[in-house]
């Protein structure tokens, strides 16, 4: 199976559909797939072996959805690369996951020009990848700890099927206009692909100023808005008066959301935010269409095929959240890493701490990992901590977030130096360097010592500092 | 008190370093949203702000008006900054 079939038979029912609008720009689902045959043609030339890994380093367009498509039709295995990150980062990603080639708006150094703004870069990884046999669509790298597995392995069927299972809540059809403000980069499966498997149309819309999004809703006649909660803090928080009567969902999603931005969306919109919880290694595992009202900081309950365990509970009934379903990953890509080998009976751990009320709906109270959130961004410390520690006035570094009232969090370090009067700009200008601007700590705490562990000497780490 | 001057060249400082690419010659008029600022780019400058001089600026101070260029951020940040 391979996932082009899926915009194929949408553009055979509904060929003169729009599949894409991007500003002035409409794409039918029949241009959609000329789209991607001309782009197939351009990458059949480099003669790639199918099965082998490819970048994709290019921001929200038409032609980033065109190029995913092409690069499936031929059986390229397509791992987005944020356009956000440094060069260094670009080549890390390159490197751990065994890269033979990328596509980007920017050359690299000898990049061949495939149109004025996309570039294909042959890289020449140190060993080709060994894809185990499986029938590989996607690898979405994750930079974990220095240990931990990198990139989260799906096959072409997996995402089918996670796809075919999230639609059973979210109900996307070709009646549905998606309204579109995330980065593709890190959102694409359980949303573009779905979208287009089931005839939706998909508006490409910026999201900077709460008015201009608010008019392109209604100039489009939007009926989904998939955002996350700064964004609709600043539609709830807009004065224009403009209101949504096409909009007949609105999830939020990314990172938990602070109740007066529920509150204060539902007063200006006269409808709820309904909370998903989407999971890397999973898809979409719960949405809360049920009782958004009531329950509005609940993330609903699991999706029909989806089963949901807390384990190891304790007094309040707040436990480790395991789940089971379709579409599970398939396995960790750096080092290779089955499934099977993962999930424990058949269950996967999120690390994320919750409880579950007496009538099914799953309420997220916190999590075990120290992993960041900034405005649903994840950012992991050990990768900061890392390029902190290269610095040579550092001695040690502790990453961590802080609670933040908008925001969710805001990343922080604390810094142990070995030379008092060592410049703090310095260190800033390395983590510029080597780190997506978002990840740079916002502030460095030059601080004596680091809290440990009394038993392992490990550097303590807190969930998140209030 | 810092005066707007003053924000609108520490701003400009900030959004040359870290949000927008070098080939982009940003100066105080230039056209924000036009140049490529986008949502991300508007919650690293929120947090910036906040860290520099320990403000906020609500949501609803973030219009098509005030988000123009650099300095009518600047004059933004001054007014919150009197208003206090």
């Amino acid at each position: 199976m391979n996932l082009t079939e899926l915009l194929d038979s949408t553009a055979s029912r509904w060929p003169q559909k729009p599949a894409l609008i991007e500003e002035s720009a409409i794409v039918s689902y029949a241009e959609l797939v000329e789209k991607v045959a001309a782009w197939t043609a351009q990458l059949e030339s480099f003669r790639l072996a199918p099965g082998c890994r490819v970048g994709l380093c290019y921001p929200n367009s038409i032609n980033y959805v065109a190029l995913t498509f092409a690069l499936w039709r031929i059986n390229a295995v397509v791992v987005p690369v944020p356009t956000e990150c440094t060069q260094e980062e670009l080549f890390t990603i390159a490197e751990t996951l065994h890269l033979e080639a990328m596509l980007s708006q920017r050359p690299l150094a000898e990049s061949t020009s495939l149109q004025s703004d996309c570039f294909f870069t042959l890289l020449a990884p140190a060993r080709k990848p060994d894809n185990h046999g499986l029938n590989l669509a996607f690898v979405r790298f994750t930079s974990g700890t220095t240990s931990a597995r990198k990139g989260v392995v799906l096959c072409h069927e997996t995402v089918r099927d996670r796809v075919l299972a999230a639609n059973k809540a979210l109900r996307i059809g070709p009646e549905d206009t998606v309204m579109w403000c995330l980065p593709m980069s890190h959102h694409f499966l359980i949303t573009i692909v779905l979208y287009l498997s089931q005839g939706a149309t998909i508006v490409l819309a910026r999201h900077v100023l709460a008015r201009a999004f608010l008019e392109t809703v209604n100039r489009w006649r939007g009926t989904v808005l998939y955002a996350t909660p700064f964004q609709y803090s600043m539609l709830a928080r807009d004065n224009s008066g403009t209101n949504l009567p096409s909009v007949r969902l609105a999830v939020s999603t990314t990172c938990a959301l602070p109740q007066d931005v529920a509150e204060d969306f539902l007063k200006r919109f006269g409808f709820p935010l309904v909370q998903a919880l989407g999971v890397i290694e999973l898809g979409l595992v719960s949405l809360n269409f049920d009782d958004p009202l009531r329950r509005w900081n609940s993330v609903g309950r699991p999706l029909a095929d989806h089963h949901l365990r807390i384990i190891a509970p304790d007094e309040e009934g707040c436990g480790e959240v395991v789940i089971s379903g379709p579409g599970m990953f398939d396995a960790y890509a750096a080092p290779w890493l089955p499934r099977e080998k993962v999930l424990r009976d058949g269950w996967f751990h999120t690390g994320d701490i919750g409880r579950v009320d007496e009538e099914g709906f799953l309420f997220l109270v916190g999590r075990k990992t120290a992993v960041i959130n900034l405005a649903g961004r994840k950012v992991f410390p050990e990768e900061i901590e890392s390029v902190l520690n290269r610095h040579p006035s550092v001695r040690e570094s502790r990453v961590y977030g802080r609670v933040h009232a908008h925001l969710g969090e805001v990343v922080e370090a604390d810094v142990v130096l070995n030379d008092p009067r060592a410049d703090l700009d310095s260190i800033r200008e390395l983590c510029r360097s080597s780190l997506a601007p978002y990840k740079i700590p916002s502030r460095l705490h030059v601080v004596s010592g680091l809290p440990r562990t009394a038993a392992t000497g490990k550097i303590r780490r807190a969930a998140a500092v209030a | 008190m810092v005066q707007p001057p003053e924000i609108e060249a520490e701003l400009l400082a900030f959004l040359r370093r870290e949000v927008f690419a070098p080939q982009v010659a940003l100066t105080s008029e230039t056209d924000l949203i036009a140049a490529g600022f986008d949502s991300l780019s508007l919650v690293r400058m929120l947090v910036f702000v906040e860290t520099t001089y320990g403000l906020w600026i609500p949501e609803s101070e973030i219009t098509g008006t005030t988000l123009r260029n650099v300095r009518s951020l600047a004059a933004l940040v001054s007014r919150l900054l009197h208003e206090r």
